[in-house]
């Protein structure tokens, strides 16, 4: 029962830290006013970059700076497509996300020569910890993950540079009159979303595993919006929201093998539930910051 | 510069755009564009089959984009054609194995059990949008991922097929099968339905005082709410309309191209659709053409693919390019800006 309880609250920090990484990328870019649909096509690019990366200079470090850097690129297209030019964020976000899993599957049959999933690349590995089943760059991923819930709270919550992001959220008129520019800082913040949901993806591709397959990201990204719903806006609560998705993914691993009837596919419904009780205000007063999906 | 935008948001400079785009996409992977689009138009027109593909994913993604594009017109965004399409095709699929009737009720009952499926599930977001002003974007997105996770595990077991290997309902008779349209092709009577759709919905916009409300409270809400338009009421009609015409598309991929329910029903139709309604201009009759076009290169990827060695996959990215280019029309935000805006001050 013990070994059973430690499996799963490994596995659940496993699958929880991708999701952080994309729901932290959505808090950011929703508070600045900017509605991330993208985060999914973001993920995937980090995670497809991650490994193209890692297969060329054969270290996993060079693919997961790719990663992050990929998903920023795609975070930045989202943010002077929508923001800037005030195209629509939804409709730009929905376009993002088959750009980027199209992309990826041709990309893979462009370099690796083979459909649906790259070759083995070097994963970013470190010496393996015992007890954990996990390598170190896995491990310090996780650790990242929530260390960035904390810092990004702070900086959203005790520093001015967080306050005018909030505010560009809320009222970007008043950014204005501040004798600041709101699209700088919208600028900024969808690109660091999209960074992080990079990052998600790189981990998900060279951290957990050490391959690219399509649909590899399998809605992380639209789970991670549901985070960020269920966890009110905030960079803890997201987290917080992630953990317990996380706990649902992982319960699924570890209880299908042990109790076949377990309906598995009925609860990969449940983080989709929890966002639309949430978003329906059942579990008290939620709210959206005031010019989220509201072109400046 | 104003002048190329407008251009390149309309349908001809969607086509110009397709073809630069394929251009580069084709060159990248190694193949001459002259090789590329002679695999890709012989592959999607070149003859009967090749045009029934054609027209089968044309249809396919007609239901989904009619949709999309009259809740646009309201001023409502309805990213949940995915969702719809498979509650649909499930209720469909579920009754057409279940129940023994006459071939012509068991069809019409599939239809309108898709009607109801898919209109149920717009409705749902309605419900939430009219009265817990819960933003519908994000609501018909969580629903595609209940759609697809409940109509999974219901497939996977009480409304698995007796013999079934995979996850999917019972065959249906070949009697409840939606007739042909051309022989020898998998294209069926669904294209008419799906063009009967489009024209009915343009009667509606352009001659019922249904239809006139519904473009003022796309366009104007504060003054359509001023001249009585009852607009949370029309909230949810319209997002159930558009779920439902969603919906009956998924019950026609059952009853005309699968003969069975299973969720792979639609490889991102419910998405793709948001690009064929702002190509189409939000104009049912323009969105047929525009599904169309883009039938032409779901059908023709594949041989693309097949003959050019061009991934198909470069589809989907040129389809997404095209979603964000054209997202550039400001109005349909505009829209909803405003819809939101009305929808708080009542």
């Amino acid at each position: 029962m013990t070994e059973l309880l430690v499996t799963l609250l490994l596995l659940t920090l496993v699958k929880s830290a991708p999701i952080i990484y994309a729901a932290l990328g959505g808090v950011i870019s929703e508070r600045s006013g900017v509605i991330n649909i993208g985060l999914e096509g973001m993920m995937a690019a980090g995670a497809f970059a991650a490994v193209v990366a890692s297969y060329f200079a054969n270290d996993g470090i060079v693919g997961l700076v790719a990663g992050v850097a990929a998903g920023a690129f795609v975070g930045l297209v989202l943010a002077i497509a929508a923001p800037k030019f005030k195209v629509d964020q939804i409709v730009a976000g929905t376009g993002i996300n088959l750009i980027c899993a199209g992309g990826a599957a041709y990309g893979l049959v462009l370099i690796f020569n083979q459909p649906g999933a790259s070759r083995t690349v070097p994963p970013l590995g470190g010496i393996n910890i015992p007890h954990l089943n996990m390598n170190l760059g896995e491990a310090i991923l996780i650790a990242l993950a929530f260390a960035l819930a904390i810092a990004l709270h702070w900086v959203l919550y005790r520093t001015p540079w967080g306050l005018r992001v909030r505010a560009t959220g809320e009222n970007p008129l008043a950014v204005k009159s501040a004798g600041l520019d709101p699209l700088r800082f919208r600028l900024l913040a969808v690109t660091a979303s999209g960074a992080l949901a990079g990052l998600g993806g790189a981990f998900l591709s060279i951290g957990e595993l050490s391959i690219y397959s399509d649909g590899m990201t399998a809605g992380r990204g639209f789970i991670a919006l549901a985070a960020v719903i269920f966890g009110r806006w905030t960079p803890l609560g997201a987290m917080g929201a992630a953990i317990v998705f996380g706990l649902f993914e992982a319960l699924q691993d570890v209880l299908q093998g042990r109790f076949a009837w377990l309906p598995a596919d009925a609860l990969s419904a449940l983080p989709y539930i929890a966002a639309l009780v949430a978003l329906a205000g059942i579990t008290g007063r939620v709210r959206a910051p005031a010019s989220d999906g509201v072109p400046y | 510069m104003k002048r190329a935008g407008a251009f390149l948001s309309g349908p001809l400079g969607a086509v110009v755009l397709v073809v630069v785009l394929m251009s580069i996409a084709m060159m990248i992977a190694g193949t001459s564009p002259a090789d590329g689009f002679r695999a890709l138009i012989l592959g999607s027109l070149g003859g009967r089959s090749q045009l029934g593909e054609t027209l089968v994913a044309t249809t396919a993604l007609l239901f989904p984009s009619l949709g999309v594009a009259f809740a646009f017109r309201a001023g409502l965004f309805n990213i949940g054609a995915e969702g719809q399409l498979l509650v649909g095709g499930m209720l469909a699929g579920a009754a057409g194995a279940a129940f023994v009737m006459p071939p012509f009720a068991a069809i019409v009952m599939m239809l309108a059990l898709g009607a109801v499926g898919g209109g149920l599930w717009g409705a749902i977001a309605g419900w939430m949008k009219a009265k817990l002003h819960a933003s519908e974007i994000i609501s018909t997105l969580m629903l595609n991922f209940v759609a697809l996770y409940v109509t999974l595990y219901l497939v996977s077991g009480p409304l698995k097929g007796p013999a079934a290997t995979g996850a999917e309902t019972a065959w249906l008779p070949t009697s409840y099968w939606l007739p042909t349209l051309i022989s020898h092709t998998r294209l069926s009577i669904a294209l008419l339905l799906a063009v009967a759709i489009a024209v009915a919905l343009q009667f509606l916009f352009a001659r019922t005082v249904f239809g006139y409300d519904l473009r003022a409270a796309g366009e104007a809400p504060e003054a359509a709410r001023r001249n009585g338009v009852n607009l949370p009421r029309l909230t949810w009609l319209a997002l159930a309309i558009s779920g439902a015409i969603a919906g009956i598309g998924g019950a026609t991929i059952v009853t005309g191209e699968l003969h069975r329910f299973n969720t792979q029903l639609s490889p991102g139709y419910g998405f793709i659709a948001i690009a064929v309604a702002l190509v189409g201009d939000l104009d049912p009759i323009k969105v047929c053409f525009a599904s169309f076009l883009f039938g032409i290169l779901e059908a023709g990827g594949l041989a693309m693919q097949a003959s050019a060695q061009v991934p198909k996959d470069a589809i989907h990215v040129i389809e997404g390019l095209i979603i964000l280019v054209l997202a550039a029309r400001r109005y349909v935000a505009q829209r909803s800006e405003r819809v939101a805006e009305a929808a708080a001050s009542v």
